[in-house]
């Protein structure tokens, strides 16, 4: 009998150890919680590499084929990117920036502040998250079209609907003006989190980061009104309106860029391609150095390596020899080369066709093209500008073509290292005048990128009739404000 | 060293004992003398059989047991007394009604109690030619039991007992060594089971010691396992190892083999030898040659050089005249410096660089019993093995003691340790090659190798510079002997698990059984990657592993008749299991400041944080089985479980499952059992509830590194779930077991349905979402299948004998629902754009990709290109990994003292992407990318000088194609990119004659004035046969490592054919 308890009281004690065994299922190794500047910083970061990524093509970052499209590069070794073969995925724009931002939101909205300082600080957070949102979705719809948009960011939902590309553009553009109009620049930002105008290593604090927030805004805006000036004019006049009264960037050292550092995991990823990598994949693309070469450009010399004292560009999307073509220059081969979210010369080159359109007011759009053009070999440190600017193939009064051709061409070549504005700037433009390369997968230029092919099996119906909306998901279907 | 130690522990025992004496005696049976009966010296491996007139003659110490047994008979066990010459009477019993088998929880059972299928092995069936991987030596052996191997140095098995129940959780049987459950996780990285690179760390339980092993027992269904809860859910192996019972006496059992490989070349590419680095013709200034233009020797004029960067051999053809500046002629410290060489097929290909494997495993064991009742068993194992690849060695050492005393008539105590140490050096990188620079050989050369690079001169190449000279190859892919020497792995593991149980006879029939049981173990992994590795700066990374899982098991044993005919027995008892895994990694950071010096104090930059792991799991678990008998003939089995876990939230975390099983003797009810001998039918029903993995109810942030001194966190891409409940599995299984003709024939059938829903299941949302994954509790999969076991014994002489086992099991699965709104769930998503899924109506592990266009069920090709049409979409269903059935037929000769036994092992269907066929392909390395097309010119002819193919298809209005094709070009229709990914999906069926052992025993007389008692010697042979196959240049069994993603190949080492011999000694 004596046993029999014994027994019962073992069995007693392994059922009493409940309150023990709720405390095991803890993950005592990880943060449940964040500061939002922690978030704010992750989603910048992630955005301005995914801007820079370079693959061949085959799969990854929606961004990281558009070099190739805009043909400024060609890939020797595989060429299906090239050739317009081509997945995407978005999963680190979706999960990496735009849920970090609305992680950062979240935190940020949740904090109570005491003081009128802490209640401008949050104002002004909540603003810069705001710019970056608008920043990441309007990438998104001027690459695919219709996405996910008022459905996105809800676990609770897994199957979003996409929306309608021009409404939310339009809602973006809002968006902006809301967010623009909150900003205080008595205020403080992120401080140390603001990784694209608070933060550089070992240097010196900037002490207006709201002001220049509120230009990038600003140049954003303008960028955006012109975008979809072809298609909805009355909004995209009024916003390049309000965007050029408010100020827009006046010089490189107002431009939106994010410095990276020199050690992995902070470098640029394109870095990371090419010089980590050392895969001998990518090279000048001819239609690219070949125009650089008529005009002579000494912006060459920094943009891409010689061959036997010679730029050469290799015929597009074809399998070629390596060393017989110029590489990227040395300066690519940095780890901490910035990546551009907007630079100076867009903006001028933007107020060129402000003035050649008529636009608030804006007028000399020679100035301003050569102001832009001027800008770009500032920002790469390369002299000669005026002499280059001085040739009548280039002087914006004798180069040959309508201003769409002048601008598109000189902003083409402004815009490397931007692959993704090159190729869109392209597609509104219509200059420079690209060709499919022969026996290439989609005989056009494409004018959209496809939709990842996750999506047909994760979120199948939606997509469908979202393809269906926009005329096809395919890599030809025209994307709203790309009329002509 | 080992060897010496080994030699002198032999002597020195071999003094003990010299008192064996000859035993002679008779069988019979109530007809007569019976031959061919198997006698053993109870506890060792001392045996023989009866002769035709039933006669034996044996060397035993005295005090020892025999045991007897025949087909047909009961097993009857005899001790030795001062007596030499025995009759011994077998009772012709018309079944082995009190074989006993262990089953859940150490509980042993009658078989014939049973309902529910479980099928024993003994252990020399499973070491009879060893493997250095326990898990690999159950393929063919157990009907339902799915070993998928792969050739990875080390690497994992997977065990799958009927089929895949689970959605993304664990699909591994649970392994059990004397009551102790003992770990068979894979370390493998998500990554390296998706072929994203990486090495395979091999499955834990080949740290079991195949030599202690005296017998397995696979539960198979949930109604088997149900007393173990949740994580048997998938079946249970449980192992039995030997222990000491020979009366008084010592045993000593030395063993030795040796095996060595060769590689079986069905499963190695033929590379075509007539073509040379290149993509197509585009080379030289007008970009219309094979070669580029350089002057390499400095005479002014241009010399012809291979075009290094291309990831291909769609070059120049060979020809013996045309000098060109290889590779090799471009360093200063090689022979070929600034000359140029014949442009020709290398000497030495691909497979040279492989070396030959050589296995050696020692044993020695110590057993015997102790007067006052106790029994000991130590046992010493050292294996060695050296791998294909260069540089890679396996060493591991086990040593187990096993133990019990009577501590009084009521008291036993009995204890188990086992403690292993293996190191390994030298594991192969496996998967995509993007590990470390072209990491992965096989991968290299499989998909893009230049076929004109002379493998020795590589090998020259390294070990005369000790540089990682390679300007082949795009410049990405490292000197694979760089990679072997330089980059090499290296990973050690202490293991130690055991037990202490303490058992009280509390009355006749009821007894308490307490028992503490431990596994645990440290693991350090290292990875090395040297300075001057292309691509990457020189790296070290450690991981370091610490794991522990305790169980704490009392249990109440009863046993009781209480009447003549009913028969009550049965366990009430209770489990509490803590688990604790601890995992730190580190790394150096932007470099090594010395070469060569793999310490994280040797970073060139502030190495990042080590990033720490805990998982702790605790489960308390209440029991109780009941067990009756009826007249010995109908049998009724009720358990219940409670488990209450730790990882579900506080309002779900208890849970109760049932299960029943019934079993009926109906061959008790026939009086004649000359045809039918036995008859046993047998039902259950079992359900199994399963809690979660640990850490899944609240969400926490990644932490990337900082950037430079600002702190930055992320949303995790998983969602976790705080309102997590049990999965729950349904299974009802029917069988029937029949022996014919006194034990000659035997069959054994089983039906089952496994029901498997409310899974835990981190299901892929679209990233839409913020995520790209969520924790859940849905879908639903369902497996049922057959499983047959045909035993007989076709011949039985005095001196002939023959027996023979077929396996046989066929298994279904089907996905019956996911995640609502869900239809799809993708396992893994692989290179190429392939995809395998669990999708709604299909077999869990289905292959997606681009297909075909069919027209009326032909290939419609593309009238412009040639090449095939495909979808745009890559949604298609192309493949089905699961098998149609799996098999083995094992035989078994005896003739005189002679044994040949051997299995043969099948898998029908099943299929397989290849990787590395849509990849060589497109590189032309391959034997069939090269040859002559339907005109007889070479199909790399270009189309305008006559090459090309026409490939089997239809045009668009369905009228035979008859468009030629390029084959001059990387891009070609029968490469990845050109071809649709159904193109390279393969039929995984295969028939392997796997093993083969010839044995032979020396006669005893020969050894009669020596202190041995027993000498075996046998030949052995694995993997010595692929009799058929339909994957071409690889193995279709070789896949990337255990767990649940399969189906899918990149870069497997090729197999070998390992044979060797194998000594026995006993003493």
């Amino acid at each position: 009998m004596k046993k029999l308890t014994i027994l019962c009281a073992l069995i007693a004690i392994s059922i009493s150890c409940k309150k023990d065994l709720e405390g095991l299922n803890v993950n005592t190794k990880d943060a449940t919680t964040a500061g939002g500047g922690t978030f704010f910083a992750y989603a910048v970061k992630e955005m301005s590499s995914a801007m820079q990524d370079l693959t061949y093509g085959a799969t990854g970052s929606p961004f990281t084929i558009c070099r190739l499209f805009a043909q400024q590069i060609s890939c020797n070794t595989y060429n299906e990117g090239s050739n317009y073969y081509a997945q995407f995925t978005w999963t680190n724009i979706y999960t990496g920036v735009l849920r970090n931002l609305e992680e950062s939101r979240k935190t940020i909205e949740a904090t109570t502040t005491i003081d009128d300082a802490g209640a401008k600080q949050k104002q002004n957070q909540l603003a810069m998250i705001e710019i970056m949102n608008v920043y990441t979705y309007a990438k998104l719809v001027e690459s695919f079209g219709d996405v996910p948009y008022s459905e996105a960011l809800d676990i609770e939902d897994v199957t979003p609907k996409y929306d309608d590309a021009e409404t939310i553009y339009t809602d973006l553009i809002s968006r902006l003006n809301a967010a623009l109009d909150k900003m205080d620049v008595s205020g403080k930002g992120f401080g140390t989190f603001d990784l694209i105008y608070n933060y550089s290593e070992g240097t010196t604090v900037n002490t207006h980061p709201i002001q220049d927030w509120i230009k990038f805004g600003n140049s954003l805006k303008l960028q955006m009104g012109m975008r979809i000036i072809d298609a909805l004019p009355q909004l995209g006049t009024e916003t390049v309106r309000a965007a050029v009264q408010a100020g827009v960037f006046a010089s490189n050292a107002d431009i939106a860029e994010f410095k990276f550092l020199d050690a992995q995991p902070n470098t640029n990823p394109l870095w990371v391609d090419l010089a980590v990598g050392n895969r001998q994949d990518f090279i000048a693309a001819a239609p690219f150095l070949d125009q650089m070469n008529t005009f002579n450009d000494p912006r060459r010399s920094v943009f891409f390596t010689t061959v036997q004292g010679n730029y050469v560009g290799a015929p597009y999307g074809q399998p070629v020899e390596y060393n017989r073509y110029s590489h990227f220059g040395d300066l690519f081969y940095t780890p901490a080369v910035p990546s551009i979210l907007i630079d100076y010369a867009t903006v001028e080159f933007l107020l060129a066709e402000a003035a050649e359109r008529g636009l608030a007011g804006v007028t000399d759009a020679e100035g301003h093209y050569n102001k832009a053009i001027t800008a770009s070999f500032d920002y790469y440190g390369v002299s000669g500008a005026a002499a280059y600017l001085v040739q009548p193939s280039v002087a914006y009064q004798t180069a040959a073509g309508p201003w769409q051709k002048k601008i598109g061409i000189q902003k083409w070549i402004a815009l490397f290292n931007q692959g993704f504005e090159a190729w869109t700037e392209y597609r509104r433009l219509d200059y420079p005048q690209l060709q499919a390369p022969p026996g290439a997968f989609v005989n056009v230029v494409p004018r959209r990128l496809l939709y990842p092919t996750a999506e047909q099996t994760l979120n199948g119906a939606n997509w469908s009739a979202a393809a269906s909306a926009i005329g096809g998901d395919l890599m030809t279907t025209k994307l709203f404000w790309d009329v002509n | 060293m080992q060897k010496l130690l080994l030699i002198f522990l032999f002597f020195a025992f071999a003094q003990v004992k010299a008192q064996d004496k000859i035993i002679t005696g008779t069988v019979r049976d109530q007809n007569g003398p019976i031959p061919g009966v198997s006698i053993k010296v109870e506890g060792t491996s001392i045996g023989t059989q009866t002769d035709m007139n039933g006669k034996f003659r044996l060397q035993a110490p005295p005090k020892a047991v025999l045991v007897l047994s025949f087909i047909g008979y009961a097993t009857k066990t005899v001790p030795v007394t001062d007596q030499t010459d025995y009759a011994i009477v077998l009772e012709n019993e018309e079944n082995k009604l009190n074989e006993v088998v262990v089953t859940a929880l150490g509980i042993s059972r009658q078989k014939k109690s049973l309902g529910y299928a479980s099928q024993e092995l003994s252990g020399e069936s499973i070491n009879q030619v060893p493997s250095g991987n326990i898990t690999n030596n159950l393929s063919g052996k157990a009907a339902g039991v799915q070993i998928t191997r792969n050739n990875n140095f080390g690497g994992s098995t997977n065990v799958v007992i009927r089929g895949s129940t689970s959605l993304t959780g664990n699909n591994q049987a649970l392994f059990v060594v004397d009551g102790v459950p003992v770990s068979n996780t894979t370390f493998n990285s998500s990554d390296q089971q998706g072929a994203g690179g990486g090495y395979d760390f091999g499955n834990l339980a080949s740290d079991i010691n195949p030599d202690d092993i005296e017998s397995i027992n696979v539960l198979k269904g949930a109604a088997a396992t149900a007393l173990y809860g949740s994580r048997a859910a998938n079946g249970a192996i449980i192992i039995t190892t030997k222990k000491g019972s020979s009366k008084d006496k010592v045993t000593i059992e030395v063993s030795s083999g040796l095996t060595i490989g060769s590689i079986d070349k069905s499963t190695w590419p033929k590379f075509q030898t007539q073509y040379g680095a290149g993509y197509e013709k585009i080379y030289g200034p007008n970009r219309d040659q094979y070669f580029n233009e350089q002057d390499v020797d400095g005479d002014g004029i241009p010399d012809l050089v291979p075009p290094f960067a291309a990831y291909g051999s769609f070059g120049g053809k060979f020809d013996p005249n045309l000098l060109v500046f290889q590779w090799d002629s471009f360093d200063p410290e090689l022979p070929n410096y600034k000359k140029a060489t014949p442009w020709v097929a290398p000497e030495n290909g691909p497979i040279t660089f492989f070396e030959t494997p050589v296995n050696n495993n020692n044993n020695i064991s110590f057993a015997g019993t102790t007067e006052n009742g106790g029994s000991y068993r130590f046992s010493y194992t050292n294996m060695n093995q050296k791998g294909l690849m260069p540089n890679s060695d396996i060493k591991r050492n086990n040593f187990s003691l096993n133990s019990s005393f009577k501590l009084s008539e009521r008291f036993t105590i009995s204890g188990s340790a086992n403690f292993s140490k293996a190191d390994v050096i030298g594991r192969n990188l496996t998967g995509n090659e993007s590990g470390s620079g072209g990491g992965n050989y096989s991968a290299v050369v499989r998909q893009w190798w230049q076929n004109d690079v002379d493998i020795m001169k590589l090998k020259d190449a390294y070990f005369s510079t000790r540089r990682n000279i390679t300007n082949f190859i795009g410049g990405t892919i490292d000197n694979p002997y760089w990679t072997r020497y330089e980059n090499y792995e290296s990973d050690t593991r202490n293991r130690f698990y055991g037990n202490m149980g303490l058992k009280y006879k509390l009355t006749e029939w009821l007894n308490l059984d307490g028992k503490v049981s431990v596994d645990t173990y440290s693991y350090l992994q290292e990875d090395r990657t040297n300075n001057g590795t292309l691509g990457q700066v020189g790296r070290y990374t450690r991981q370091d592993i610490d794991f522990s899982e305790i169980n704490y098991d009392l249990m109440l044993n009863f046993n009781k008749n209480i009447t003549e005919k009913l028969n009550i027995s049965g366990v009430l008892g209770t489990n509490i299991r803590r688990n604790n895994l601890r995992t730190v990694t580190m790394e150096t950071n932007g470099g090594l400041i010395v070469d060569r010096l793999f310490s994280i104090s040797n970073s060139l930059n502030q190495p990042a944080a080590p990033v720490e792991v805990a998982e702790n799991i605790g489960v308390d678990g209440i029991y109780g089985l009941v067990s009756l008998g009826y007249k010995d003939t109908y049998f009724l089995d009720v358990t219940g479980r409670s488990d209450h876990a730790s990882t579900l939230p506080e309002e779900n975390s208890t849970f109760f499952y049932p299960s029943v099983a019934g079993s009926f003797i109906f061959s008790n009810l026939i009086e004649n059992k000359k045809v039918l001998t036995f008859g046993k039918l047998r039902l259950n029903y079992a359900e199994v509830g399963s809690s979660a993995p640990a850490n899944r109810l609240l969400d926490v942030l990644l932490k990337p590194a900082p950037f430079g001194s600002v702190p930055i966190y992320g949303v995790n891409n998983t969602k976790n779930n705080a309102n997590l409940k049990p999965e729950a599995t349904r299974s009802i299984e029917a069988g029937v077991e029949m022996a014919f003709l006194n034990r000659r024939l035997g069959l054994d059938v089983s039906l089952y349905k496994t029901n498997t829903r409310d899974q835990i299941i981190p299901v892929a949302v679209s990233p839409i979402t913020g995520y790209t994954s969520k924790y859940v509790n849905a879908g639903e999969v369902q497996n049922k299948g057959i499983e047959v076991v045909l035993s007989g014994t076709p011949v039985t002489k005095e001196d002939f004998s023959w027996d023979v086992k077929v396996n046989w099991a066929k298994n279904e699965n089907i996905v019956l629902s996911l995640f609502e709104g869900v239809d799809n769930l993708q396992l893994g998503s692989f290179r190429g754009t392939v995809t395998l899924n669990a999708r709604v109506g299909q077999p869990y592990g289905t292959l997606m990709g681009a297909d075909f266009i069919y027209l009326n069920g032909q290939r419609v090709i593309n009238q412009t290109t040639g090449e095939y049409a495909k979808t745009t979409t890559f949604n298609n269903v192309i493949g089905d990994v699961n098998p149609d059935w799996k098999g083995g037929i094992s035989n078994s000769f005896r003739y005189k003292n002679f044994n040949l036994s051997f299995l043969i092992d099948m898998q029908k269907g099943g299929d397989i992407y290849s990787s590395d066929m849509a990849q060589g392909f497109r590189s032309g390395l391959y034997e069939n990318t090269v040859g002559n097309n339907d005109l007889g010119n070479p199909m790399r002819n270009s189309l305008a000088d006559g090459g090309g193919i026409i490939l089997d298809g239809v045009a668009p209005d369905g009228s035979k194609n008859t468009v030629r094709t390029r084959m001059d070009t990387y891009n070609n229709a029968l490469g990845i990119v050109k071809g649709p990914q159904a193109l390279f999906v393969y039929d995984a069926t295969y028939v392997k004659l796997r093993e083969v052992a010839l044995t032979y025993r020396l006669p005893s007389k020969l050894l009669k004035n020596t202190p041995v008692r027993n000498v075996s010697i046998s030949a052995i042979g694995s993997n010595l046969w692929i009799i058929h196959k339909n994957l071409p240049y690889s193995d279709p069994e070789a896949g990337i490592s255990a767990g649940n993603i399969q189906g899918y190949q990149l870069g497997p080492l090729p197999t070998t054919r390992d044979f060797g011999f194998n000594v026995k000694l006993q003493f």
